[in-house]
């Protein structure tokens, strides 16, 4: 499905700035435009050609190229539901902040600063993502060491003098951050006496992994909050780039290790969009299936540590029988319960077990009446609304500059469903309902995920009757050249064996593009942007985390609220920190 | 040398009354523990002894023997305490709540409590009031973010339940004319004073859950938000005494006050008056009913915001406390 700026509109911009490249490819349409002209002409998308949602912004670095480092904008347009990307070459290694058109760019932009030390003028805050002010490299530049700068003596604290270590370490390490260091951040951020800084997190029971806020109080009352990210962050986007297409999968896994098996899928469906693979039809409906069972999952997780977040541990236990039952379905399809791995490129790893389809639709006929029996506990609790109704309130246009996606933008009213935009898999097969908030606070996230679930529901069923007529078909299309052959291919043909060796080692060539691809992950968009130079892994591997976003506009809304409020502001956005900070 | 002999029996009795306390706050974990076991579809404690009947002896002997752990920059005085603090005046309640009347064994007239005061009511709201500073303390001596929120939290929720608490007691002590919870109990003969005071009930039912720190009311503690409240900083016996204050002594003896007050203390339930039951035993029975609502309450409902309790408190309760004193009042100048 066609998704990308119809010729006619680059017409109409070129009439308006002549200087334009386009570039336009099968997956990426991109338009080249100098430093100058940037801001005008990304007005001029945003306020004339209604490209107005930011979905993301990162850098690539071209080494051997003057200027170094290249922009890209990825926009998309709401009601033609068409994306668009803009190029920039950022001279004296700086561009313009588009702060003032998407606020959703604030934390994208301090990532560009991070990892490539592009600085952009205008920036209001412009420090470090996810590694610690004073950390001098950048590390997603071409130059930067896989193993990193060691100039830092660090011996083992358990060490003592004169003792021979077990084991053979290196003393000499990547510089840390100090306590003092941040005692003077915590210092510096104290504006009235009457304040405190409450360091929430980095490991605290409501941040739900090791996110790190800084709420200034004032009582109880958060008058200013900041996030600091990077605790759980692995450098997965310099991995990618240095490991094959087929040797990434379970690290996305990893990413966002709620929903793995979606996350997967968005990946491997951009790989195999690139490669030109197609899977067969029995993987499609298999991939679709999975996806809408950790959909469940996820949702079922969310809800209860959500609910547990506002003191109703009764709830998290329920959820948590439910989601013992999809986590056996997957360990029993997949062989493994969280990062499943299942997924490969042109179709899945392995086929579905025999009596799978017997149990997922015992367990989706069984599972809507336990979600009845959680919303007989909450929806109409007036504890529960007293805590989220008029919370939070996210407003259409946020959703546009912050770039939020997934269940915090449909609660505020936008269908924004990658499912049904572009759908992937079986999706287009599929009957299934987008459910949208009208106010946008936490009560309609929470109705939205809710009712989210009861449509998975609907899917898996449909997908499991489509897979009962499907027994004996192929579930992974091994004669396709970029698809690792199967175990047993490989143990009894020559060819297989070769191919299987020459996949393994040199990776799957991907022919030379570009391509941008998403799915629909239970946190949002997540997209993969994939440019490829013809190797076998991936020149830069960009992961837009949708996570990543949702979490930028909780600062927005926990000004003026309580403690209390943050963890049900943050358990509604739900973010996993394995996704925000990659 | 009577008042020697009296003091000496009194100090046995108290003895009994608290040891009996220490171990039936044991069990109410037990209870509470297995409850919300079986609330939640899980069997509950289940390997020490015989179906986890041994499991408080065992938590007790793990507190008892943890490793006790003070901060180096707390308040040390105020640090060791406010965990008396909290705990002392709770079991201190205990001194004049009758459990039934006296009777006789063998010539000896036993009397099931320790001390009839005519004060009785007073000096258990005075003794509920002290208890909070232990809390208060405890926030304020751990110098440190969370648990200072928290005491400071619990003192809020505290000031406003505490005032309507004693609004809503005034309706029973008005129609027995005494503060004596005995006198209470005997003026409830022909009808149990929960009829015109129902009022007064729904507040005291509010008013123990938010005292004792209960889950719509537990935003002291909130352990997502300030991951164990004034505790955070508390390890071993002293950790162990606050729940132990609060969620267990506290709930049983204000559960066994509004029994008293309400319930007719240990007159047997209507209609079942013939049942070969002691006294004091459909007094425990209609505590343990009571108790076991508190407990299903606890775990079934999420929690409130702090600023929503006290708005409740001064908007909801203690109007409905004052309409009780009213109400209470028209009742008495109509039916004597």
């Amino acid at each position: 499905m066609q998704l990308w700026i119809s010729q006619g509109e680059v017409e109409s911009i070129k009439g308006k700035f002549p200087d334009i490249l386009e570039e336009r490819g099968d997956n990426f349409t991109s338009i080249l435009i100098n430093k100058k002209q940037l801001i005008e002409l990304l007005t001029y998308l945003k306020e004339q050609l209604n490209y107005k949602m930011f979905i993301d912004f990162f850098c690539i670095d071209y080494p051997l190229h003057t200027p170094r480092f290249q922009g890209v904008y990825l926009l998309f347009n709401p009601e033609k539901k068409r994306r668009v990307a803009v190029k920039c070459w950022a001279e004296d290694n700086s561009l313009p902040s588009v702060i003032n058109l998407w606020k959703g760019a604030k934390w994208s932009e301090r990532e560009a600063w991070d990892m490539f030390g592009v600085r952009f003028e205008g920036h209001k805050n412009l420090v470090r993502m996810f590694l610690w002010e004073g950390y001098q490299y950048h590390p997603l530049r071409k130059d930067f060491p896989l193993e990193g700068y060691k100039d830092t003596y660090l011996p083992s604290l358990n060490l003592k003098e004169g003792e021979t270590p077990a084991h053979n370490y290196d003393p000499y390490h990547t510089p840390l951050p100090s306590m003092e260091d941040l005692e003077r951040t915590e210092k510096a951020r104290i504006k009235k006496k009457n304040q405190i800084v409450l360091n929430w997190g980095p490991l605290h029971p409501g941040t739900h992994g090791t996110i790190w806020f800084l709420f200034d109080m004032e009582g109880e009352v958060v008058q200013e909050c900041d996030i600091i990210l990077g605790q759980l962050h692995r450098g997965v986007e310099k991995i990618a780039e240095n490991i094959t297409y087929t040797q990434f999968i379970p690290y996305t896994d990893r990413m966002d290790y709620i929903s793995a098996l979606c996350s997967q899928v968005a990946y491997v469906n951009t790989v195999e969009k690139l490669l030109g693979v197609e899977p067969p039809e029995k993987a499609k409906w298999i991939r679709t299936m999975m996806c809408e069972l950790q959909r469940i999952n996820s949702h079922l997780l969310w809800l209860g540590t959500y609910a547990l977040d506002l003191g109703a541990l009764t709830i998290f236990l329920y959820t948590f029988r439910e989601r013992e039952k999809i986590m056996d379905i997957i360990e029993g399809i997949a062989g493994i319960r969280l990062n499943s791995t299942y997924i490969r490129i042109g179709g899945v790893a392995k086929d579905l077990p025999e009596g799978a389809l017997d149990v997922i639709s015992h367990f989706v006929k069984d599972f809507p009446e336990k979600l009845k029996e959680y919303e007989t506990i909450l929806t109409k609790n007036r504890v529960w609304l007293k805590r989220n109704v008029n919370l939070g309130v996210i407003t259409e246009e946020d959703v546009y500059s912050y770039g939020l996606t997934g269940v915090v933008a449909r609660a505020s009213g936008v269908p924004y469903d990658i499912r049904a935009i572009q759908p992937t898999d079986a999706y287009d097969k599929v009957d299934f309902e987008i459910p949208l908030g009208k106010v946008g606070d936490c009560y309609d996230r929470y109705l939205v995920r809710i009712e989210e679930m009861k449509q998975s529901v609907e899917i898996v069923k449909q997908c499991v009757n489509k897979l009962k007529d499907m027994k004996d078909d192929k579930y992974i299309s091994t004669e396709n050249p970029y698809v690792l052959p199967t175990l047993e291919e490989v143990f009894n043909s020559i060819e297989a064996m070769v191919k299987d060796f020459n996949l393994r080692i040199y990776g799957e060539q991907a022919p030379e593009g570009e391509i941008y691809l998403s799915g629909e992950n239970p946190r949002g968009e997540l997209g993969f942007y994939i440019n490829s130079k013809g190797e076998g892994k991936p020149y830069r591997l960009r992961i837009r985390s949708g996570a990543f976003y949702n979490l930028q506009v909780f600062t927005e809304l926990i000004k003026g609220k309580t403690v209390a409020d943050a963890v049900v502001l943050l358990g509604s956005l739900d973010p996993v920190v394995g996704e925000t900070d990659r | 040398m009577d008042l020697l002999g009296t003091a000496i029996f009194l100090a046995i009795k108290s003895l009994i009354f608290i040891m009996g306390m220490f171990l039936g706050a044991a069990y109410l974990t037990l209870l509470e523990r297995k409850f919300a076991g079986h609330v939640q579809q899980r069997p509950g404690p289940l390997h020490v002894g015989p179906h986890g009947f041994l499991q408080p002896i065992a938590d007790a002997l793990k507190v008892l023997t943890k490793e006790d752990l003070v901060p180096d920059n707390v308040d040390k005085v105020l640090f060791y305490l406010a965990s008396l603090m909290a705990f002392v005046p709770a079991i201190m309640i205990l001194a004049v709540v009758p459990f039934g009347e006296p009777f006789t064994i063998f010539g000896i007239e036993i009397q099931p409590y320790i001390s009839d005061l005519n004060v009785g009511l007073l000096l258990a709201l005075a003794f509920g009031s002290i208890s909070i500073y232990g809390v208060i303390f405890a926030g304020w001596a751990s110098n440190s973010k969370y648990p200072m929120i928290g005491g400071l939290r619990k003192a809020a929720v505290l000031i406003g339940y505490e005032v309507a608490l004693g609004f809503a007691l005034a309706g029973p002590i008005m129609m027995a004319g005494s503060f004596s919870l005995r006198e209470i109990v005997e003026a409830q003969q022909g009808m149990w004073f929960i009829i015109p005071n129902i009022l007064a009930f729904v507040v005291v039912v509010f008013c123990v859950l938010a005292e004792t720190g209960r889950t719509p009311f537990d935003v002291q503690e909130a352990e997502a938000e300030l991951v164990g409240g004034y505790v955070t900083e508390y390890t071993g016996m002293k950790f162990g005494l606050f729940p132990l204050a609060e969620w267990y002594i506290a709930t049983f003896v204000l559960s066994a006050i509004t029994v008293i007050l309400f319930f007719g203390g240990w007159q047997p339930l209507p209609l079942l008056g013939w049942l070969p039951i002691p006294e004091f035993l459909w007094f425990f029975i209609k505590v343990f009913l009571l108790f076991m609502f508190f407990l299903w309450v606890h775990w079934t409902l999420p929690r409130y915001r702090v600023d929503q309790i006290t708005e409740m408190a001064w908007k909801v309760m203690l109007p409905l406390a004052l309409a009780n004193i009213l109400i209470v009042a028209v009742w008495i100048i109509i039916f004597g």
